[in-house]
């Protein structure tokens, strides 16, 4: 990984009493696959938006290879952008949509003529090129901007929800494209999404905002198995989050107290004391009572209330003294009904712990803490 | 022709929509597009009809009328002033009207209502009352030569109305609100991040505005050529008001032939060539219908 | 993307001056009377030695003035009226149907809208003359309604097109008749539209000219017809002050329904075509 190649800081911005973005930090690099991921109105557009030249910051810095470009404008950035519903040009065609950028940069005709075929192939576009963007399907649209975008070989792309028109199918197919692209051209992507499995599936790294902040960045991996604040834990994936007490036994070994019940960690935390523990619902392992188990040491008992088949899996939630927690199974051939007693072993490397919310500082949040299995 | 079809279109319609309870005979709707379309033929099209046959009537039958017009000095004089006062006045509107729309997109909330209403209000006064406004300001004992005296611009008063100038000056003021009302509509209509967005694909600010913004905001422009057009071809009051009898378009020249020297031929005649301008232009126009009461969004 | 036009596009500054001058321009000669409606003389000019309000009683006490206002009313009233009764007909007629006939009549209802008033005037400056309804209270009822039409259909057509399309189906199939169904569940969500297209039809009889001026003689003056013989006399400030309570009574219709957010759908001319 070499110097960064985009540097963001301590970006805020905001409009009347809101504030869109806040001390927002970040670098990427050059050929990563970054996502900006975070729910409906946490300024991931906004951010887009400053990255792309469309709007100022009211503070902060953005750097292009250490050059200033905070108030550069936006055609002398060479970023391209596929904004939120595409913003294909209405009264253009699929060619002239994607020759656009290389008609404005007065290319010879003959070059902008193989170039834009070139694009249309690798996006399998070419049966569509002389219609208007109206008489085309939401996937062919977001191809067309992609294609223009892609065009003019910019430096980096930035893409706003390209998906969320899209149904899930179609959703799935072009998940799969979008990584093809990307290994394929090189390019740099910054991409937003609200959607936690998309950003999952896609990302070298993701950048997970909330209220205009930045919660975490890191590995989709790391983020999923060690989220550095309660909204991260709920927002990525499933997640079990239970009122616990750490605490470290005589051997130097962590273990948390929870509902009347000691549950061994693999995991050291930095402090003792109350926390939020995390674990993830297929980190459980679940026995009905009876069966012979392994584990005997930490098992849990409770009870079944309501079980939901998704398919290759299948959602169980279960009763724990006044609490409930979600386990999810995978294909089990007599799976347990509401009212069944069973028992809950948890996964000790798995298990993750959280300071108590108020104690939190977001200094700390920015950089996932670095704790040994 | 009209009728026997419309209730052709009644009966088709009755069958094919309603099929909870079939009909028979003429439903209720039908009923009410006969009458009223018996009324508009009654009261509307046939005085107009009748216009157009005496122009082939009288005072002899067949295109006698239409000849002689053809040959009519004064009528050349009237319709070539017509039409250089019609593109002067069109071409003077569409351009302050596209400014001022554009300038109405990019106002903020507060300015773009006080703008509209400013935009609004000249319609609601009466054009009498406006054109006097016009004398009362711009003769030269008004206002605005007062002003222009006092501050040493000008020696003596000139005359601002009653000549082209005036007719001029009182046609644009009336056909702008016309004008910047459907411009603004399709400016609103744009999508508002698309120059934005042709810019991060390289486009300056020039190229931005005459390839995107632009051709995005044609059919607004269209739909107010349309309009201005068809009315600063017809225009009667303003020229007769402010043109003091010295620039006088095709209809007040059409209201001398009726009121004072009585030529009816020349009238019929030249009401029905008006009338065939304007019916050629709503026919290869009438896609714009209705963008060009298009009502302004605030 | 949320863009809040960061740096200006194109010569924004000089198109924003340009448009704030046009607006000027367009408001100057309705402001331009207040001052002269309070003239204290009797031609017109600015006040001299103060403002006096003569000019607005002599709107309600000269014979002539006050005549010519009730006239109006009393056309405009009936006008508004009959205008209301053909076009409502149509646009509940012609709702959903489709074709180039429908199509045909509905440009040809907007005709008066589009044709040149002395187009108008020539035609029923004879066809009153034949009938023999010149210089009559009818007659001049009759064309102001036509005149109005256009205004009836187009509000109405555009807040029918806001319907639920199956609303008469449904009516009928939930046991109303055909007539019930019109009068029950379609004319009251088009309420607005009515009563937009009832106030343009009057505005425009209120306000209508030229085709009054060659269809009436002695007998009918309503007071745009007075305002047109009172100018030729000399520019009386009675005009103004006319002009000066119109601009007050549109100020508070805009206020109004922008307070109120009226759904009284403002369409952009009431005026006829001069
Ligand atoms: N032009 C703007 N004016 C006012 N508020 C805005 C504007 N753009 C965005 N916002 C607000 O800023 C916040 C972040 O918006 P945005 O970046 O679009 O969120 P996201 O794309 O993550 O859904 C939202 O609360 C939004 O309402
Ligand atoms: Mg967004």
């Amino acid at each position: 990984m070499s110097s960064s190649f985009l540097t963001i800081d301590s970006i805020c911005k905001r409009y009347g009493l809101l504030r869109a973005l806040e001390a927002v930090s970040l670098d990427v690099t050059q050929g990563e696959f970054l996502t900006l991921l975070g729910p409906s109105g946490s300024g991931k557009s906004t951010l887009l938006a400053i990255l792309a030249g469309f709007a100022e910051p009211d503070q902060g810095i953005v750097r292009l290879n250490g050059r200033d470009i905070t108030r550069l404008a936006p055609e002398a950035r060479r970023f391209g952008v596929v904004p939120q519903g595409y913003g294909l040009f209405p009264h253009l065609t699929v060619y002239e949509n994607i020759a656009f950028p290389l008609r404005v940069r007065r290319s010879r005709s003959a070059s902008i003529n193989g170039r834009v075929r070139q694009v249309m192939e690798l996006l399998q576009i070419g049966s569509v090129k002389s219609r208007l963007p109206r008489e085309l399907s939401g996937g062919q649209q977001q191809r067309v901007a992609l294609a223009r975008a892609l065009s003019f070989e910019p430096d980096l792309l930035l893409l706003d929800e390209p998906m969320s028109a899209l149904d899930a199918l179609l959703r799935r197919d072009l998940q799969a494209e979008l990584v093809r692209l990307h290994r394929q051209v090189g390019t740099t992507f910054v991409y937003v999404t609200h959607d936690q499995q998309e950003a999952l599936a896609l990302s070298d790294r993701i950048v997970v905002l909330n209220h205009g902040r930045i919660e975490q960045i890191g590995t989709p991996r790391s983020i999923y198995a060690q989220p550095a604040t309660r909204f991260v834990a709920n927002f990525l994936g499933k997640n079990n989050l239970l009122q616990a007490t750490a605490a470290i036994g005589p051997l130097g070994r962590l273990h948390f107290h929870w509902n009347g019940h000691r549950i061994a960690a693999g995991v050291t935390a930095p402090f003792e004391g109350p926390c939020s523990l995390t674990i993830r619902p297929e980190a459980i392992v679940l026995t009905k009572v009876g069966h012979s188990s392994q584990g005997t040491k930490d098992r849990i008992l409770g009870t079944v209330v309501n079980h939901t088949f998704h398919g290759a899996s299948a959602d169980v939630i279960v009763a724990v003294g006044h609490e409930s927690l979600t386990v999810t199974l995978t294909a089990a051939a007599s799976p347990p009904v509401p009212g069944d007693e069973v028992w809950l072993a948890f996964d000790a490397e798995r298990l993750w712990c959280l300071p108590e919310a108020d104690t939190i500082s977001p200094a700390a949040s920015a950089t996932s803490p670095e704790l040994a299995a | 022709m009209i009728l026997p079809s419309a209730i052709a279109l009644g009966r088709e319609f009755a069958g094919a929509r309603f099929q909870i309870a079939p009909v028979r005979g003429l439903s209720v709707q039908d009923g009410l597009v006969i009458g009223s379309v018996l009324v508009l033929i009654a009261c509307y099209l046939l005085p107009l009809g009748a216009v157009v046959a005496l122009s082939f009537l009288v005072p002899v039958p067949g295109i006698g009328n239409y000849w002689s017009i053809f040959q009519n000095a004064t009528v050349h004089a009237v319709v070539g002033k017509t039409l250089w006062i019609s593109s002067l006045t069109v071409g003077l509107t569409l351009l302050l009207g596209y400014i001022t729309a554009y300038a109405l997109v990019q106002a903020g909330p507060v300015a773009r209502k006080l703008m509209l209403a400013g935009v609004l209000l000249p319609l609601w006064i009466s054009v009498l009352v406006r054109n006097y406004a016009w004398i009362a300001l711009l003769s030269p004992g008004g206002i605005v030569n007062s002003i222009l005296i006092r501050w040493g611009w000008l020696d003596q008063p000139v005359s601002l109305v009653r000549n082209s100038f005036g007719v001029v000056l009182g046609m644009v003021h009336y056909m702008l609100p016309y004008a910047i009302l459907p411009i603004y509509a399709q400016m609103a209509r744009i999508d508002s991040t698309l120059p934005h967005l042709a810019r991060s694909l390289g486009a300056s600010p020039r190229q931005a505005f005459i390839r995107v913004f632009l051709p995005l905001s044609r059919p607004g422009l269209a739909a107010a050529a349309f309009l201005t057009s068809i009315m600063s071809l017809g225009f009667y009051l303003t020229p007769a008001m402010l043109g003091g009898g010295k620039t006088v378009m095709v209809a007040e020249f059409i209201s001398i032939q009726v009121t004072e020297t009585l030529r009816w031929d020349i009238a019929t005649t030249l009401s029905t060539l008006l009338l065939l301008v304007t019916g050629a232009l709503v026919w290869r126009f009438s896609h714009l219908l209705e963008l060009a009461t298009a009502k302004p969004k605030t | 993307m949320s863009a809040s036009s960061p740096r200006s596009l194109h010569p924004t500054r000089l198109a924003e001056s340009t448009g704030r001058a046009v607006v000027v321009f367009l408001v100057l000669p309705l402001v331009a009377i207040i001052p002269m409606s309070f003239s204290d003389t009797r031609y017109l000019s600015m006040p001299h030695d103060g403002l006096s309000t003569l000019h607005y009683w002599r709107l309600f006490s000269e014979p002539a003035w006050r005549d010519s206002l009730l006239q109006s009313v009393g056309v405009a009233l009936p006008a508004a009226c009959l205008a209301l009764l053909i076009g409502l007909s149509f646009c509940l007629g012609a709702w959903q149907r489709q074709g180039n006939m429908v199509r045909l009549l509905q440009i040809l209802m907007l005709g008066p809208l589009i044709v040149p008033g002395i187009i108008h005037a020539v035609a029923y400056h004879r066809a009153l003359s034949f009938i023999g309804l010149f210089d009559s209270f009818a007659g001049t009822v009759l064309v102001h309604a036509i005149k109005g039409l256009p205004f009836v259909v187009l509000s109405v057509s555009a807040s029918l097109s806001s319907v639920h399309p199956a609303t008469l189906q449904l009516a009928r199939s939930l046991g109303a008749s055909p007539a019930q169904a019109l009068w029950r569940t379609l004319l009251p969500q088009i309420r607005y539209g009515i009563a937009a297209g009832f106030i343009f039809a009057f505005v425009t009889s209120w306000d209508e000219i030229v085709v009054t001026l060659f269809i009436t003689s002695r007998n009918v003056i309503t007071l745009p017809k007075q305002i047109w013989q009172s100018l030729f006399l000399n520019l009386d400030p009675v005009v103004a002050a006319l002009g000066s309570l119109a601009l007050l009574a549109t100020l508070l219709a805009l206020l109004a329904t922008s307070l109120s957010g009226s759904r009284l759908r403002s369409l952009p001319s009431p005026n006829t075509i001069a």
